[in-house]
This record gives structure tokens, sequence and C-alpha cells, in this order.
């Protein structure tokens, strides 16, 4: 373990590339909001001035995830795990907000806000998993573990969440020596279990609707997505004034906040929005290279795994290629839990940088 | 072991997966570019608002005075109503709702709007609504919020009403136009935004509904006001009203009048009445033309606590008690509050021009030897008159002529209170640089000299051209009592704001209360009027005044009460409008609603005595 002075900026050596990332997207996300907004009034009802809030707060939990040491860390796993799936075990005592358990309301104890804990304990489950990788052992109460946690948010009902952790877990086993024989078997129980408790009908009214609204091929904002999309063109509408009359898509601001992005810098913006991502990746990467731990190079590639499926299942979605999920971008998206555990993400990717001394 | 061969796949998966959604995205905005604009020219999405539920409203005891229900009504979407099928639905509508009259249902026939309200359906059976919605496909029901006063008149200038929005008002407040009410008066309105809630939206195609957004419901608000209190006030003054046609010729029949109960310690308002009043619910279901003007005839809708702007007449002597006691400015000759002087019933003097002048005292017998307690206890003109001489030879055309002015503003005069209510009146209190201005733009009200000392010896016992509410006079005997001037809230939880403080000393505050204990007992000028009390009225103080109104008006009655000397809570103001003197009709006003305060057992409204 590496004994490092504790400064304002956390311990030294942050990474700046990391920082800059997470402010650049932030950023964007902020320009991103203010173009679906009249007025910049300063109240808590402003959508602008919420999210300059968050990604504040995000900005300093980052800061607090970095003083945690990979060592300890690695410690707490287990007591973290165990604490994430009694969180989510809790849920099904709570009453049902909108027909789903899957939020607490923290409106009792004096807080005006809603959390979601099924946001947390995806990255609790990515270092558990990446724990027992790490240690060539699988051990079956781990892996029952894992399968509880998974069935604990599925149940709740969230769809969308279950089959992003389904597949991140499966990629993370793959990424193991795990003989390929074994992995193919592991998937195939995994998958037609899945769709059995579907058979069952686990799920609420609500998504089986929107399964069978897609089968039919007629979501309404998926296809308002798309033409918001079209819209923007190769350039956007942000700069010039726009000869189109804005289209309703309904969420922008959250889950389909990409497609008002690139209907406001087009195409170009888009694609640089993914090329930074793609970079994000590549530095990352070469790190795992770097590496000599096990564990670490699990972490960072779970981590990665992780926002990459979301990612790619939130731009899937968006454009209709699947049902409604649900999984918002990462930084992009307007919502509290879903900035601050990307920033714990950050936080963690930043800690592992700092622990390679790797400062730039 | 970690497989970097297998991580490395993984990546290139994402990739490809990524050069796919950058394909499509490409495609949309290049070759579909064209054809997308087409489609969203003809989208024509319309938004369909549904009022939210106005937040309720509280008393201070957590008695509801507002409240909102959701009643369901019955809605025709007129995009589905076509010629083939109108005819059916027009006698579908005629056979279930046969109270319709035919001129109601062509409205509803020729409405421009996606969806047109039919019907409330409360009290229409749970079967016919689910025949009308399961049979008929351009049928909904949309539970729509119904706003109702609980406590009808008692509230109805604190409270206010609700009404449709104009032009400006969808601009001020967000929500006006999904909503279509805004409170236009009182609470209701200060608060709208708090209390409106977001409208809900339903997104339409065509005739189709694809998508919906419920409304959500404002926020509760809670009051400082007492309803039981709010009440005693009421009929109080109403009994003043009533006793003052009955002993005085007036030429136009009195009916006007407010009173407010402040809390000291907090600035919170306890009860507000100002009368004539009138139901907001009528707002709701909807006014006649010709109660609306008869209301508005007789100032119905004026909050007189807050909008009346009334000469204070001897209530206002207490600035110049604090004026005399902080700068140690007496009656020519004296220099402490106990010396005296001798007051005949009348004061001649002359000014520096020459002039010769005899003010007359409302007792033409004269109060005899009197100091500053007697001064306020019999309200004595003399001895203030007396002060506004003194300050007059000393700093008249002087930078310093406007101490008593000064004084005043301190104390909030000519000021907002800041309540949280709107259209709050500021009232006069007039200077030299008003006269000046006033020359050009009222000529005919005052003097080609403009300024004189004769007008600050009116100003000094309240009369002239000084007007205020009976709001800031209470506010202004609480900031004397507290040495801050707070802004007065209805709002139970709303922040308080300094307007700003004076420097005030325990000795000052002490001597203020005794001096106006002596207005309630033997000897003052409200002895009469607390006498039912008894012993009781030992504890109690307060100030009588009667201004003198321009014309043929009748005085205005004031008194200003405060409930305890010893523990003093709170600060009444009472005003009857052409009531005649503060000592016969406001006072006896003030002793019932302080009876109620200090948990007495309550006694009508007598007459006084007649005194200034």
């Amino acid at each position: 373990m590496i004994n490092r002075k504790i400064t304002i900026l956390g311990p030294e050596g942050t990474n700046l590339y990391i920082l800059l990332q997470f402010m650049l997207f932030s950023v964007i996300s902020w320009f991103t909001l203010f173009s679906s907004i009249e007025s910049i009034e300063f109240e808590t009802s402003n959508i602008l001035s919420r999210q300059i809030a968050f990604s504040l707060i995000g900005l300093i939990v980052f800061f607090l995830t970095t003083y945690l040491s990979i060592d300890n860390l690695y410690n707490l796993i287990n007591s973290l795990f165990f604490l994430s799936v009694s969180v989510l075990l809790g849920l099904l005592f709570t009453t049902p907000i909108l027909g789903v358990r899957r939020w607490y309301d923290l409106e009792p104890v004096g807080l005006p806000i809603f959390i979601q804990p099924s946001e947390f304990s995806k990255i609790i489950l990515v270092l558990f998993i990446a724990k027992m990788l790490s240690q060539n052992s699988y051990k079956l109460i781990a892996l029952s573990g894992v399968l509880i946690n998974l069935f604990l948010i599925f149940i709740q009902p969230d769809l969308g969440t279950t089959i992003l952790l389904l597949i991140v877990t499966s990629l993370m086993f793959f990424i193991s020596d795990i003989k390929f024989r074994t992995a193919v078997l592991g998937l195939l129980v995994l998958f037609l279990s899945f769709f059995m408790l579907l058979e069952f009908n686990f799920l609420g009214d609500y998504q089986i609707s929107r399964i069978t609204d897609f089968f039919s091929g007629e979501d309404f904002s998926q296809r308002q997505s798309r033409l918001s999309i079209s819209s923007g063109g190769l350039f956007g509408t942000y700069f010039t004034e726009s000869q189109i009359t804005e289209v309703f898509v309904p969420v922008q601001t959250t889950d389909f906040i990409f497609s008002l992005f690139t209907r406001n810098f087009g195409f170009f913006g888009g694609l640089a929005l993914l090329s930074l991502w793609v970079l994000f990746f590549f530095r990352v990467n070469r790190i795992i290279n770097r590496t000599k731990i096990d564990f670490e190079k699990y972490l960072l590639a779970g981590l990665l795994i992780l926002l990459g499926v979301q990612i790619l299942i939130n731009l899937f979605t968006i454009l209709g290629f699947i049902p409604l999920t649900g999984i918002p971008f990462p930084l992009l998206s307007l919502g509290g839990s879903s900035i601050f555990s990307t920033a714990i993400i950050f936080g963690l990717i930043n800690r592992v940088f700092i622990e390679n001394n790797i400062v730039v | 072991m970690f497989n970097q061969k297998r991580l490395k796949y993984t990546f290139l998966a994402f990739s490809i997966l990524l050069a796919f959604v950058l394909i499509d995205i490409f495609q949309l905005q290049t070759r579909e570019f064209e054809s997308t604009s087409q489609i969203i020219e003809q989208q024509n999405l319309d938004k369909f608002y549904i009022t939210a539920p106005r937040g309720e409203i509280f008393d201070s005891d957590g008695v509801k005075i507002a409240e909102t229900t959701l009643e369901p009504h019955l809605f025709l979407n007129m995009r589905k109503i076509n010629n083939q099928n109108s005819s059916e639905y027009r006698q579908v509508i005629q056979y279930n709702f046969p109270e319709l009259a035919t001129k109601e249902i062509n409205e509803i026939f020729e409405s421009k709007d996606i969806l047109q309200s039919v019907i409330n359906l409360s009290s229409v059976e749970y079967e016919v609504r689910n025949n009308l919605i399961s049979n008929f496909d351009g049928f909904l029901i949309i539970d729509l919020p119904i706003r109702k006063y609980i406590k009808n008149e008692l509230f109805a200038h604190t409270i206010g009403y609700l009404g449709v929005p104009n032009k400006d008002e969808f601009i001020e407040f967000q929500n006006a136009l999904g909503n279509n009410q805004v409170g236009k008066n009182g609470i209701e309105r200060y608060y709208e935004e708090y209390l409106s809630g977001i409208p809900g939206e339903l997104i339409f195609s065509g005739s189709e509904i694809v998508d919906s957004k419920q409304p959500i419901p404002g926020n509760d608000l809670f009051l400082s006001i007492n309803s039981l209190t709010q009440l005693v006030t009421k009929e109080s003054l109403q009994e003043g009203i009533n006793l003052a046609n009955k002993s005085f010729e007036s030429q136009n029949e009195i009916k006007r009048g407010a009173a407010v109960v402040l809390e000291i310690e907090t600035g919170n308002i306890i009860s507000m009445v100002s009368l004539p009043d009138f139901d907001p619910n009528k707002f709701v279901s909807g006014i006649s033309d010709f109660e609306y003007k008869q209301l508005d005839r007789d100032q119905a809708f004026n909050n007189f606590a807050i909008q009346g702007l009334y000469p204070p007449g001897s209530v206002f002597k207490v600035v110049a008690y604090w004026l005399a006691l902080s700068e140690n400015i007496f009656p020519e000759g004296l220099n402490n509050k106990d010396s005296k002087v001798d007051c005949v019933g009348s004061l001649s003097f002359g000014f520096d021009d020459g002039s010769q002048q005899v003010y007359n005292d409302w007792k033409p017998e004269g109060h005899g030897k009197v100091d500053l307690t007697d001064a306020i206890k019999q309200s004595c003109n003399v001895y203030f008159w007396d002060i506004a001489l003194n300050i007059w030879r000393n700093f008249g055309n002087t930078e310093g002529e406007s101490i008593l002015q000064e004084y005043s503003k301190e104390l909030g005069f000519s000021e907002k209170t800041n309540v949280d209510l709107p259209f709050e009146k500021v009232g006069i209190i007039p200077d030299r640089d008003l006269f000046e201005e006033w020359k050009i733009t009222r000529p005919g009200l005052v003097r080609e000299e403009g300024w004189l000392g004769g007008d600050l010896m009116n100003l000094i016992i309240g009369q002239g051209a000084i007007t205020t509410t009976p709001l800031q006079v209470a506010n202004a005997y609480r900031t004397l009592l507290t040495g801050e001037n707070l802004s007065p809230t209805l709002n139970k939880n709303a922040e308080k704001i300094t307007n700003n403080k004076i420097n005030i000393s325990d000795e000052f505050t002490s001597f203020l209360l005794k001096d106006l204990n002596t207005v309630t007992n033997k000897g003052g000028t409200a002895y009469v009027s607390f006498s039912i009390l008894g012993n009781k009225a030992n504890d109690i103080g307060g100030k009588t005044g009667t201004a003198q109104n321009a014309g043929n008006k009748n005085n205005t009655s004031w008194f200003v009460g405060v409930d305890s000397i010893s523990n003093p809570k709170y600060i009444i103001a009472t005003v009857v409008d052409e009531g005649g003197s503060g000592s016969a009709v406001a006072a006896p006003v003030s002793r019932r609603i302080i009876q109620h305060l200090l948990e007495y057992e309550i006694t009508p409204v007598e007459f006084g005595e007649i005194t200034e």
C-alpha cells in the first residue's frame, strides 16, 4: 500500500485526465439541458440548477471515493455486498411508488429525495465479482450471493437493470480464465431461468406492455426520439436557427437525453461525445495492461464493462433497437443517483491510477 | 487468471455495436433528414392541460380553511366527433344528463378545444359513468380539482379567491396557463407559485392520446391566523359598525372598517378582518354581474387592513412620545417628561413671519396641568402642539426640520410593511418635499406657501395630509415595544424579514406600556369602554384616536390596544371608517377582542364615551 499525503484534491496525485473527463461530461450535460429550458432562473425546480448541484456534489463524491485505498476497499467488499443485498431486501417492505418498489423515500426523515439503491448496488456487485474472480475460487456461497442480488432487482421489478447486470456479470466471468464450455453453460442456465421467471409473470403489467408495445412496433417515445435525432442533421440546431419545429420526446432530459444532445449538436456532436468515451476506455485499458495485481485488473475491466454496457443499452433504447429499459446515459442524463454512482466509478478508477503512480 | 485476450474481444464487440449505432445515427441525420422534417411538420402534436390540485390552507390550529377536492368530470374528445356520430353523442348526453339545457349542449358541440368538459360526474352513479366510457370512444373521465373556502366570508380578504388568468398573469405565473386559474387576491395570489401545483398534460396525436403526464399537487400552506379569533374579531367589528350607525347621524351608511391582531413576539397576524366582505366561493361557481357590481360599489373587495388609507389621529401621538423621550424635546421651557404645561383648551401662538393663530383642543375647558403621561392618557393636543412648535422654532427651515417624519419612517409609516399579501398600500407622511411636489402635481391640495409650521402641528396629532393603514399602525406599535420593525406575516412558516431596527431602552418600553395603561383606566379616554372589565382592565393598555376627515365625512374611529401590560402578547388595531370618536366605538370593539384573547367572558360592544 502506498502512503500518500492527503491534499484538498484527495490523496496526492489525483489523475488530471480522469478529473477532466468527469468535469467535461458534466458541462456537456449542462449545455444540453440548457437548451431544453427557456429561462434560467435559479430555483430548485429548475432542472439545470438541479443538475449543476448534482454534478458539484458528484465531484465531492469523486474525491471522497479517492481517499479509500484499494487494500481497504478489498477488505470492505464482503461487508459492502452484504449491506447492499440487505438494502435491496428492505425495499420489499416499502410501499410501491408508481407500481414498483425501487426507491427509498427519504421524505419521512426530512429529505425531499428518493434514493434508488440499485444504482449503487451495481458497483458493489462489480467489486464483489472482481474479488471473487481474483481469488480464483468460485465458492458456491459467493455465486449464489450474486444470483440473489440479481433476483432482488428483478422482482422490484426493474427489468432494465436486471438485464444490464446479467450481461455485466456474464462478461466479467468471460474475461476470467473460466472454461469456454462452463461459460456457455452458465449463460444458458441464466437466460433460461430469466425467461422462465418472465413467463411466471413476475413483472408488473407496465413492463409487459413495454415489451408487447415494442414487438408491435408502436412505442411512441422511441419513434419520437428517432425523429428528434434525425432533425439534428450533421451539425445540430444549437448554433443555428432551426427550421424544424421541436419534436416532443417524453422524458427527454433523463433516459432520452442523447436524442436531445444529437438534435442540438448533430452527428458530429454525437461522434465527438462517443469518441471521448472511447478515449477514456483506451486510457483505462492501458492501466489494466500495466498493473500486476489481478484484483485491480478485474476491477477496472468490470467498471469499464458496466459503463460500456450502460451506454450501449441506452443508445440501443433511444434508437428503438430494443424495448424501453430505463437505463440512463452516464453523466449526461438528469438525475442525482446516476451521477453519484458514476462519480464513485470514476473515483475508484482514479484510486487505481494513483496507486500505480499515474498522474496525468 | 485474468484473460487479457478475452477482454480485447469484449471491447471489440463493444466497438462493433457502437459502430452500428453511429451508422444508424448518421443515416438518420443525413439520408432521412428531409423526410423527417416533413413528418415533424405534419405531426401536429397537441397538448391538453389538466388543472393541478391546489395546495390546501390551514389555520394556526390546523383547521382546514381552503380545501381542494378532486371531482370526476366527463369530457368529450372533439376530434372523435364527426358528422356521422355527433347526433348519437348528442342524444346520449341529453338522455343521461337532462339537467343540461339545449343551449349548453350546443356550446359543447361548438367547442374548438381538443377536449370539452361536459359535466361534473361526482353525483352520477358509477355504473352510468362506466357505461359511458366503455361504450363510447369519444368520452373520457378526468378528475378536476374544485376549490372550496370552508369558512365562506370569514377569510375573504386574507385568503382571496381564484379566477381565470389574464394576459399579464399568464406571463407572471408559469403554471397559470395550464391550470387555467390563478390567485387573484390575498394569500391565493401572494403564494400562487407555492400553492398552484404543476398541471398535468395529455399529448394528442390526432384524436389519440399518445402520452400523458400526471398533475403534481401544490403545497399546503399553514397560516398563523386563528379561525376563532378571526370570528370574534369580525363579530366585534360588525357590532361596532352597527353601533356607530345607531348612534350617529351620518350622511352615508357606515359600513366600512378593519381590525388586525398582531402577535408581538413574532409579528404573526392572528386575525385580520375587513368589512364589508364577500363569499369567495361565489367566484368558484360564478358570480352574477349584478352581485359583483353591488359588492364593488360597497368596496367589499378592498382589504381595508392593508389598503384602507386613514389619517391616524391621536394613535399617531406615540411617535411624538418616542421622539420626545429619545431627543429630549418637550414643550418649550420643559426638559423632562414629568414637567407640566397648563392646558387651557386652546393654544395661541405666533410664527417668525408674524402670523398669529389659535388652535383649539378637543376639550374646550382644557385638561389642566399635564405632563407627557397625562397627554397620552387624556389625548391632550395642546401638549403635542407645543412639542411641534418647539421642533419648528428650533429646526424649521433647516436640515433637521423633518425629525418627526424620520421617526415615523423608522416605525414603518409611508412604507410597505411587506406583509405577505398583494396590493398593499403605503400611505403618506407629508413633509416639505412632498408639498413642493404637490404644488406641481396636485395644486388644489396645498397652499401657495408650501410646508408651514401648522402642517407640522397637524402631523404630530395624526391629522392633515397623513394617511396610514391599520396594519401599519399595529406594526408601528409592535416596533416600539420590541425595537425591531419586522414584516408581519400570515404564513406561519414564512421567513421573518427585519425591515429595520430602532434604538429603544427597556426603560422606554416600560414607560410606554405604563402610559398606555392609563388610557384604559380611570381618567383615561378609553376608561368608560373598558370599565366593564373592572379590575381586569388594570393590566390592559391602548390609545384612542379620532381623525377628522375632509368634507361631510364623519370622523374616523381608531383604537390600538395591548392585551397586557405585564406580559404583552398582542397588538389589536381597530378602525371604523366614519365611526366617530375612537373612545366611543373603536375602543369597545377592541375591548371585546381583548376579552376573547385573554379568555374572559365576552360582552357585547357598547357605546363608550365621546372624547376627542
